[in-house]
């Protein structure tokens, strides 16, 4: 009956929504910096003000007892597709991977639903935001030329009436998902004998035809960018180009889905030619490519640890090493989920890593600090200090591990309902007569 | 008097494999608490005695577990792993197939799912039928053929599919592959139920020819026996009570419907699978006694997977169901010990019953019971050893026994990989070596 | 020397004629008996279509064409263990037509017979008759049972001239359909199998009821699947991969008949199981490669490079642990491509003579018809060949084929057409 009554505790809370508070008696974990034994964090207004052993704090500040709980950055999952998509197998209630190839002008944020089911149900497990992808990850729609550039991504807060008031990045990253050399034809559902194998020669000229249509689209895009900011003659804005300014301006980078080792050099390449900003999403052939992604630069958006490893002759750890390789080999990364049936797992992750040689401290920061530093929100999101927003969650031990619980969920200073469809089917079928 | 037996025992010694002795571990038993610093002393591949202060018999071979933890070795009671065929969806009915005809011991998802600590796993067809094939248990003993994977005695099983899955062949596929395949019947939740009841009233007709040609011959009347149907045999001895019914399903309603026809047929369901919405049904579940065998915290994938919580497996087993946590996934099977850990969480069960889920649960769901899922004097002495307490994210497995064999062992298998690969390399460089290159020098 | 002489060049003109000798004799020659070692200067007597006799003190009859075999060697006829020279099927028509369980017997043929299909003017059969092939034991192969095959020769005008035995084993093939149509999976076809021949069974059973007594009976429904299966005298089932190998062995086990396993790439690792179950293998000469268009980043498993390199050395692991097999051509459409197969089981530790044997007395005694074909012996059909050189070293030369005592002249290989576009193998990876 105790365990029933868990989220009737939460609800005193939510009755203050104002974003001010002063919370006490904390363990603090600020990812930025070591880690306090006890303290207070100070919020105003959804910042986080102030953060120390001895806080001072306005005299009708409303105060919350952390009861020596851990405080820990909310969680940050770098790869969903949390409100755009409901019941994977249900098309109509999915809203990702539209027709066509290149759709840059295409933007997430506004097709999220904010009453989602998979919102509470994740945020239950301390992830406060997360980046939420256009791009079909898994496939596409149908017969004819795949996706290319799928339209930009958005990294939303889990909680918010609108998505307008769940936005803090609208425009995150511009997601491209990398041709790939298709030798056999993609298999759809349990068809067996889904057609014949493709020749190498032909599946190479049609990769090639893919790369140079894309390369194309940029070219076009430029042109585009040089005609509008010399007021050309007979320049007729155009939504596709003129949601690509951002990426060849280098403000926006280019999220690139490329799995395999092929995909990924050929990124790489594709990115130093187009001077853009990239960042390699689920790159699992990583490991073959160590030295070139770290010449590159670029961070990595880690591929789900819990993996299968992708050739028979792999070690059967290979995808659980991959990321304390990444670290080893100093390259920048976050963990993502790629998916919304398991986001809340996103902890889960990080833990397996460190399981198989990834030092803990930086399987935390992959979901906190090092997530907020590649989409550019650092100043704002990613650790417990002065200045940024106040997303915290309250643990009763090491988030990683599976037995510990969220007690209390803070989303820019506010305090968020724990509950969800799932708590009150518990409720009440544990209390079926 | 004592020589002759002195020398038969040493015959004997000469034929058996040395005893092994798992040293200074935390032994979780699962059924008989957990021992913090104990050995564990194997025979003949069964565990011959638990506890502490064991000596080591002369020629044992030690495995040196200090620090380390030794829990029964996993069983997963939902798996299609090893086989090379998992459906035969093209009829409603396809009892006659078996999942034995088509073992794969050389599948390295054996491999993988060992190293994660497996050592029994309930080898499944697919959900594509209402009434789906035969089913089998597997050890998992790497290396071994076909027929020694099997787990001896093991009662066989049949699957049966509800819901959505075995439906789905009864709707116009919008794959522009499937376009133009003929229906399969059923297209409704009605029309499984239908086919179930169908198949088994055929059944009961077949049941009846061959008792009154039985009962002819032992009369000692002249007469043919029936045809042989490969089809409604299984179905036979689902009524017989000698194959035990494993059961995917999903809703509340269907769940209900499959304990009622079972019911009405005179027999029982052995395990529900899956079962994400068993929570609704706890009650009636236990009173069938039924098993459930469930998912973690699956959901959403599915209209029938969207009212699935994380919670299912703590609250039908407060209820009084007989639970057990699976995979149905080469990937998930690996990490079923932290699935376990899960069942703390959503649901407040304690180590020892979230340990049960994959351990004694699904080797009673099983009928192996007296064999495995706990580490007791008498057992098999199928047995995972981690390097941290296994219901902790940051375990690893470090080796894993199966018949007092080891059969994985983490630091062997890291050489291992990089002899492989170089021979691998090997094999590639011959090739290239033998192969004519780019402008045939070879005549044609 | 001068009589000889002028035989011989009555013997040129008269082939130029193509009148047939009523007797040939091969003189002084080093001849393989099919069985062991090889005899030298042996003389081999043909008369009638038949070997009359062969040993080192046998004269050539007055009345023979003599063929001077110094320097030559005298082999058995080969004989293609599981071929289609000469079985022409129609590809099939329309879509499968739905099957909704083994009672539609699906993809089943198992009446038709191979030597109802032999088309004497398929070109293949000149071809690899000029290549010393004598026999070839062609099936159908279309289905799952897809029908039984016969042991033909390769040369005549009429099928019925070809046919030594016209029903010699029920091919069977473990193809699945669609995912719609049963059956739809591996696991299916062998239940589809274990049924029909439970349903055969029964079938026989009751059939002999009925006809001993028909009164007071339902009658069998005609089935001509059960009759033609009834009918086989022995099952060919595919196993390549050890675990299929195994899979056979068990459930061949299961079967009414006996059966022969065709395929045996992985044969090297099961060598053991097959020598103790029993069994006759056909071994495919194709050697398994590497696909010419594949993609060049693509690393295979090591399971498949092994058993790529290792699959020569299967014929040489059998005839080590003693399990008879025959070669099969695999579809190889070249006879020098088939002759280097050969070679390559040599070089992979295939003793000579086994290599000889696996071509001409296993395959006869495979199929039940050793004790008129592949070896020469007296009695026995006259199919041989006279080489020059060794068999399937580079350098050798057929230089006559007699087929059912009638003889031949090798006709020279068709040029080979330019090859197909090269792939960059080797060096190029990138």
């Amino acid at each position: 009956m105790k365990r029933v009554l868990l989220f009737a505790a939460a609800l005193p809370l939510i009755a203050a929504p104002n974003g001010s508070f002063l919370l006490r008696n904390v363990a603090i974990h600020p990812v930025a910096g070591p880690d306090l034994p006890n303290g207070s964090i100070l919020v105003e207004d959804g910042s986080i003000v102030d953060v120390g052993v001895r806080v001072a704090a306005p005299r009708d500040i409303r105060i919350i007892d952390g009861k020596g709980l851990h405080a820990y950055p909310g969680l940050i999952d770098s790869a969903t597709e949390i409100g755009l998509s409901e019941i994977g197998s249900i098309r109509e209630t999915n809203d990702v991977g539209e027709l066509g190839q290149f759709n840059p002008q295409l933007r997430a944020l506004i097709a999220v639903n904010p009453e989602s089911e998979h919102i509470p149900v994740t945020r239950a497990n301390g992830i406060t935001s997360v980046i939420t992808l256009p791009g079909a990850i898994s496939g596409g729609r149908g017969a004819g030329a795949p996706p290319v550039i799928a339209g930009q991504a958005a990294l939303i807060h889990l909680d918010g009436w609108t998505w307008a008031e769940m936005a803090v990045e609208r425009s995150a990253a511009m997601q491209l998902i990398f041709p790939t050399l298709q030798t056999r034809p993609a298999r759809s559902g349990a068809a067996e004998g889904a057609g014949p194998a493709i020749s190498y020669n032909d599946a190479k000229r049609a990769y090639d035809q893919r790369l140079r249509e894309l390369t194309d689209f940029f070219e076009n895009a430029r042109r585009y960018q040089k005609a509008k900011a010399a007021h050309s003659p007979g320049f007729k804005p155009d939504l596709h180009y003129e949601a690509m300014i951002p990426v060849l301006e280098r403000k926006t980078p280019v999220l690139v889905m490329a799995v395999r080792e092929r995909a990924i050099r050929d990124a790489l390449r594709f990115g130093r030619e187009q001077n853009i900003r990239l960042i390699l999403a689920e790159p699992r052939d990583a490991a073959k490519l160590l030295p070139e992604i770290k010449a590159s630069g670029f961070p990595v958006i880690a591929a789900p640890t819990l993996e299968l490893p992708l050739e028979d002759d792999d070690a059967y750890d290979a995808a659980f090493t991959l990321p304390s390789q990444l670290y080893k080999a100093g390259i920048q990364f976050a963990f993502g989920s790629f998916g919304n049936q398991f986001a809340r797992n996103l902890p889960y992750q990080a833990a397996a890593a460190v399981a198989f040689g990834l030092p803990w401290q930086e399987a935390l920061r992959a979901v906190t600090l090092s997530a907020a530093e590649i989409w550019g929100v650092a100043d704002r999101l990613g650790s417990l200090e002065k200045g940024k927003i106040a997303d915290i969650m309250l643990t009763d031990g090491d988030p990683l591990e599976t037995k510990t619980q969220v007690r209390q969920l803070f989303i820019a200073g506010r305090p968020v309902d724990l509950s969800n469809k799932q708590t009150r089917l518990y409720e009440k079928y544990m209390n079926r007569p | 008097m004592r020589r002759p037996g002195l020398a038969v025992l040493c015959a004997a010694c000469a034929f058996a494999a040395p005893p092994t002795v798992i040293r200074n571990a935390t032994i979780l038993t699962v059924t008989k608490g957990t021992i913090p610093n104990g050995s564990i002393l194997i025979r003949d591949g069964k565990i011959a005695a638990v506890g502490t202060g064991i000596e080591a018999p002369a020629g044992a071979t030690v495995i040196d577990a200090s620090g380390q933890y030794v829990m029964p070795g996993i069983i997963d009671c939902h798996s299609h792993i090893a086989a090379e065929s998992i459906n035969e969806g093209s009829v409603s009915v396809s009892s006659m197939v078996g999942i034995e005809d088509v073992l794969n011991p050389e599948s390295i998802e054996i491999y993988r799912a060992l190293a994660g600590g497996v050592t029994t796993a309930n080898i499944l067809h697919g959900s594509a039928n209402s009434i789906g094939g035969k089913c089998v248990v597997i050890k998992l003993r790497w290396g071994k053929d076909a027929k020694r994977l099997l787990f001896e005695g093991a009662t066989p099983g049949i699957k049966f599919a509800l819901g959505e899955n075995p439906k789905r062949a009864g709707s116009p596929s919008p794959s522009p592959l499937l376009v133009g395949r003929p229906l399969r019947y059923p297209a409704t939740r009605m029309g499984v139920e239908d086919v179930i009841r169908e198949a088994f009233l055929e059944a009961k007709e077949y049941q009846a020819l061959w008792r009154e040609y039985r009962d002819k011959i032992a009369r000692g009347e002249n007469a043919i026996p029936p045809r042989r149907d490969l089809k409604l045999e299984p179905l036979v001895e689902v009524l017989e009570g000698k194959r035990f019914v494993h059961a995917h399903c999903y809703r509340a309603d269907e769940i209900l419907m499959l304990l009622n026809v079972a019911d009405e047929f005179g027999f029982k369901i052995r395990t529900l699978q899956h079962a994400l919405e068993g929570y609704k049904v706890a009650k009636e579940i236990a009173a069938h006694g039924a098993g459930a065998s469930t998912f973690s915290d699956w959901w959403s994938y599915k209209m029938e997977a969207f009212d699935a919580i994380p919670y299912n497996a703590a609250i039908m087993m407060r209820k009084g169901v007989l639970v057990s946590l699976n995979s149905d996934s080469a990937e998930l099977m690996r990490r079923l010990n932290t699935e376990a850990a899960k069942t703390m969480k959503y649901g407040g069960l304690s180590e020892t019953e979230a340990l049960s889920l994959i351990t004694i649960n699904p080797a009673k769901q099983l009928a192996i019971d007296s064999r495995v899922g706990s580490i007791e004097a008498g057992k098999d002495a199928d047995l995972t050893i981690y390097d941290k307490h296994p219901l902790s994210n940051y375990a690893k497995v470090q080796k894993v026994l199966i018949d007092g064999e080891v059969y994985f062992d983490r630091d062997r298998a890291l050489s291992e990989q990089l002899q492989k690969e170089a021979e691998k390399q090997r094999l590639l460089e011959k090739e290239k070596r033998q192969r004519p290159q780019a402008g045939a020098r070879r005549p044609s | 020397m001068l009589m000889k002489l002028s035989i011989f060049a009555g013997f040129c003109a008269a082939l130029a004629l193509a009148s047939e000798p009523s007797a040939i004799a091969i003189h002084n020659a080093r001849v393989f008996t099919g069985d062991g070692a090889a005899l030298d200067q042996a003389t081999v007597v043909i008369r009638e279509g038949l070997i009359e006799a062969v040993g080192r003190n046998v004269a050539a009859p007055p009345d023979a064409w003599v063929i001077e075999g110094a320097g030559l060697t005298v082999y058995p006829g080969l004989i293609d263990g599981l071929s289609t020279w000469g079985v022409q099927q129609n590809a099939p028509s329309g879509p499968a037509p739905h099957a909704r369980g083994p009672e539609d017997r699906p993809w089943t043929t198992t009446w038709i017979s191979a030597a109802d299909l032999v088309q004497p003017s398929d070109r293949r059969i000149e071809q690899f008759r000029s290549a010393g092939f004598t026999s070839a034991v062609v099936f159908p192969t279309r289905g799952i049972f897809a029908g039984q095959g016969s042991v033909i020769n390769l040369a005549g005008d009429k099928p019925g001239q070809m046919v030594v035995a016209s029903r010699v084993g029920q091919y069977v093939s473990l193809m699945s359909g669609s995912f719609a149509s049963f059956p739809g999976s591996l696991m299916g076809v062998i239940a589809y199998i274990r049924q029909l021949e439970l349903d055969a069974e029964h079938y026989r059973l009751v059939k002999t009821a009925y006809e001993k007594n028909p009164r007071g009976m339902q009658r069998p429904e005609y089935d001509r699947a059960l009759d033609g299966l009834l009918a086989s005298p022995r099952l060919l089932l595919p196993a390549n991969r050890a675990v299929e190998i195994k899979r056979m062995i068990a459930f061949g086990a299961e079967l009414k008949q006996p059966f022969v396993l065709y395929g045996m790439v992985e044969a090297y690792r099961a060598a053991s199981e097959l020598k103790a179950a029993g069994i006759p293998v056909l071994v495919n000469l194709r050697w398994p490669e590497r696909a010419r268009d594949a993609d060049p980043e693509q690393v295979e498993s090591y399971r498949v490079l092994e058993a790529r390199d290792k699959a020569p050395s299967s014929p040489a692991a059998l005839a080590n642990a003693g399990v008879r097999f025959a070669f099969y051509s695999g579809g190889i459409e070249r006879p020098r491509d088939l002759m280097r197969a050969v070679k390559r089981a040599i070089d992979a530790g295939l003793p000579y003579d086994a290599a000889v044997r696996a071509l001409t007395l296993s395959p006869a005694e495979i199929y039940g018809v050793s004790d008129r074909l592949g070896s020469i012996d007296k009695g026995k059909i006259a199919n041989l060949i006279v080489v020059k050189g060794n068999l399937f070293e580079d350098g050798a030369e057929v230089k006559y084929i007699i087929v059912d005592g009638v003889k031949y002249e090798p006709v020279p290989e068709p040029p080979q057409p330019a090859p197909a576009e090269r792939l960059p193998t080797g060096g190029e990876d990138r």
